[in-house]
Parts: C-alpha cells; sequence; structure tokens
C-alpha cells in the first residue's frame, strides 16, 4: 500500500514536472522591416532560423527588428506586447492545445487597428505576416516559439 | 511338450492317442475324480450345445429377419447422411469459411487503417505547421485591402499575406 502510494506520488511528480517544463515556452514576436539596400546588415540573430524563407518569400535582403517581445508561456493563456515608436503588435494567448497556441493578434498603428488575426502558432512553424508598406520597405510581423 | 492342462483338455475331448492316454490317465492321481469330472464336462457341454446352438430359422422367419436387417442399414444411411449434413452446415470453420473470414478481416482491417490514416494526417500537419484561423482589415482604414494565407512545407512557415494596405512613410520605419 505505502508502496503504491510512494510510486503514484513519483509518477505524479514525474508528469507534473513534464508538463510544467512543457507550459514554459517561450514565444518570440517582432515587428520587422523589410527592405532591399546596397549593403545590407545581417540578419538579426532571432531571425537566423527563418532567414531563408524570409529572403524567399519576401524578396528583401535586409531585415531589421524594430520592435520585439519574449514571453515564456506558463499558462498558454497570457498576453503581451511588442511594440516600435509607431506600431504595436498586441498577442492574447488564448489557451495551448496539442498543436501549439491559440493566440489573437492585433496590429496597432498608433491607436488605430490595422489588422486582426485569430492563428494557432505550431511549436515548430513560425508565423510570417505580411504587414502595410512603410517607405521603400515592408513591415513584417513575425511569431516564433522558441 | 504339452502342459498338464493342454492334456486334460485333450483328455476331456477324447483326442489323445493311445500312448498319450495310458500315460496321462498313469498320471492321474485319483482317476474315479477325474473320469466323473470328466463326464460332468461332458454333460455340462452337451447341454451348452443344446440350449446356445443357433437355432435354424425357418423361410418367414428368415426373410423377415433380413427385411428388417435392410430397414435398419437404410435407416441408418439415412441418419449418416443427415447428421453428415448437419454437421456440414453447424460446422464454422470450413476452408471456404476460414477464407471468407480471412478476406473479410483484412477488408475491415484496411478500411479501419485508411479512416485512422486519414484522421491522423490532418492532425499531424495541424502540429506541424501553424494555421491561420481568421484575418480581418479595418475596411475604413484599407477598404481595398485583401488577404491571403499559405503555408510552406518546406521553409515550415505559415503566411499570412496582406496585399493593399495602407502605405506609410519612411518614418514609421523607427524603432
Amino acid at each position: 500500500m505505502a508502496r503504491s502510494l510512494l510510486l503514484s506520488a513519483a509518477f505524479a511528480l514525474v508528469l507534473g514536472t513534464a508538463t510544467e517544463l512543457r507550459g514554459a515556452e517561450m514565444v518570440w514576436s517582432g515587428l520587422v522591416i523589410a527592405e532591399n539596400v546596397a549593403q545590407p546588415h545581417p540578419i538579426p540573430p532571432e531571425l537566423t532560423g527563418i532567414e531563408r524563407p524570409l529572403k524567399r518569400l519576401f524578396g528583401y535582403n535586409q531585415f531589421q527588428v524594430i520592435g520585439q517581445s519574449r514571453k515564456a508561456l506558463q499558462t498558454g493563456q497570457e498576453d503581451w506586447l511588442a511594440t516600435s515608436k509607431f506600431f504595436g503588435l498586441h498577442v492574447d494567448a488564448r489557451g495551448e492545445s496539442q498543436a501549439g497556441y491559440v493566440l489573437n493578434l492585433k496590429l496597432y498603428k498608433e491607436k488605430e487597428l490595422l489588422l486582426e488575426t485569430d492563428a494557432k502558432l505550431s511549436k515548430r512553424s513560425p508565423l510570417l505576416i505580411k504587414g502595410p508598406q512603410v517607405g521603400g520597405g515592408q513591415l513584417l510581423l513575425v511569431l516564433v516559439v522558441q | 511338450m504339452k502342459t498338464f492342462e493342454e492334456k486334460w483338455t485333450a483328455w476331456l475331448d477324447g483326442q489323445l492317442s493311445d500312448r498319450e492316454l495310458a500315460q496321462f490317465e498313469a498320471s492321474l492321481p485319483d482317476k474315479a475324480a477325474a473320469e466323473a469330472e470328466k463326464t460332468e464336462a461332458k454333460k455340462l457341454g452337451a447341454f451348452l450345445k443344446r440350449e446356445l446352438g443357433a437355432r435354424a430359422l425357418t423361410n418367414e422367419e428368415f426373410f423377415s429377419h433380413q427385411l428388417r436387417e435392410r430397414i435398419a442399414r437404410e435407416r441408418a444411411g439415412e441418419s449418416r447422411k443427415s447428421g453428415g449434413r448437419r454437421i456440414e452446415v453447424s460446422t464454422w470453420w470450413t476452408i471456404r469459411r476460414l477464407l471468407w473470414t480471412g478476406t473479410a478481416s483484412l477488408v475491415v482491417f484496411l478500411v479501419l487503417a485508411i479512416f485512422v490514416m486519414r484522421d491522423k494526417n490532418p492532425a499531424e500537419q495541424s502540429q506541424y505547421l501553424t494555421q491561420i484561423l481568421n484575418a480581418r482589415v479595418d475596411p475604413v482604414v484599407s477598404p481595398n485591402a485583401t488577404i491571403s494565407m499559405f503555408e510552406t512545407k518546406e521553409d515550415r512557415v505559415t503566411v499570412l499575406w496582406t496585399e493593399g494596405l495602407q502605405s506609410l512613410p519612411a518614418d514609421y520605419a523607427a524603432k
């Protein structure tokens, strides 16, 4: 009886630890300006994992992060904001499923809502959003589970 | 060399030769008792032969007996046949049924496997790639905006592609 109780407790502990480790995942969200320039800066370290699709899909050679946020998700119910001087990306996590995190994203230009979307962010698949044109470049929104 | 029992039986049946008879009778310890026993055995043999011997059948009895035997044989044959049919009907695992059952099981297995794989694949894919559930832009701010979404499996990225959003001056690229 005591042995089975001890085993159950150990199992619960391991399970709890595993769940906790699994829950503490980091989501990086960034506001990125993509441009074509003669002397491009090196790609920021946050974007190195997706450099190839960024260049291939959007056709720019330089990517600069103008605003970012890194959030550790514990419950999958958190919300956070990545801001630049004029833009704000509000991310509202609405739960965690086996497929990933359910997120509501809102892109603001100052106080004006430009774009809203709901997505299931997979832990192994970044989300790229093409925003408005800014000067000769493009505003991109990037979300990655790290 | 005959045993005593063999010689005794042959003596009772009167089948000993003269020499053997003389030798055997000389070896008997009490010849009078043996003779009495021989007489009793003969009486018993005669009685058994008389009582247990096959009784000759009359013609009528003989035909009746033959008819009864034939009817009995036919009945036995019929019951064997019907019994055999019953066995064939009630037996489940004949070769043919085994084949049918095996084929049917395979078909059921394949159908289930296809359903399971079909159900499983989208789930795996959805776990693999980010999914965009919906997207909208403010029609007042960007009246000509269009939205499309796609996934690139080789890069494992999901893209929300907008066109026609309000263009902004370069100042908006400030950090």
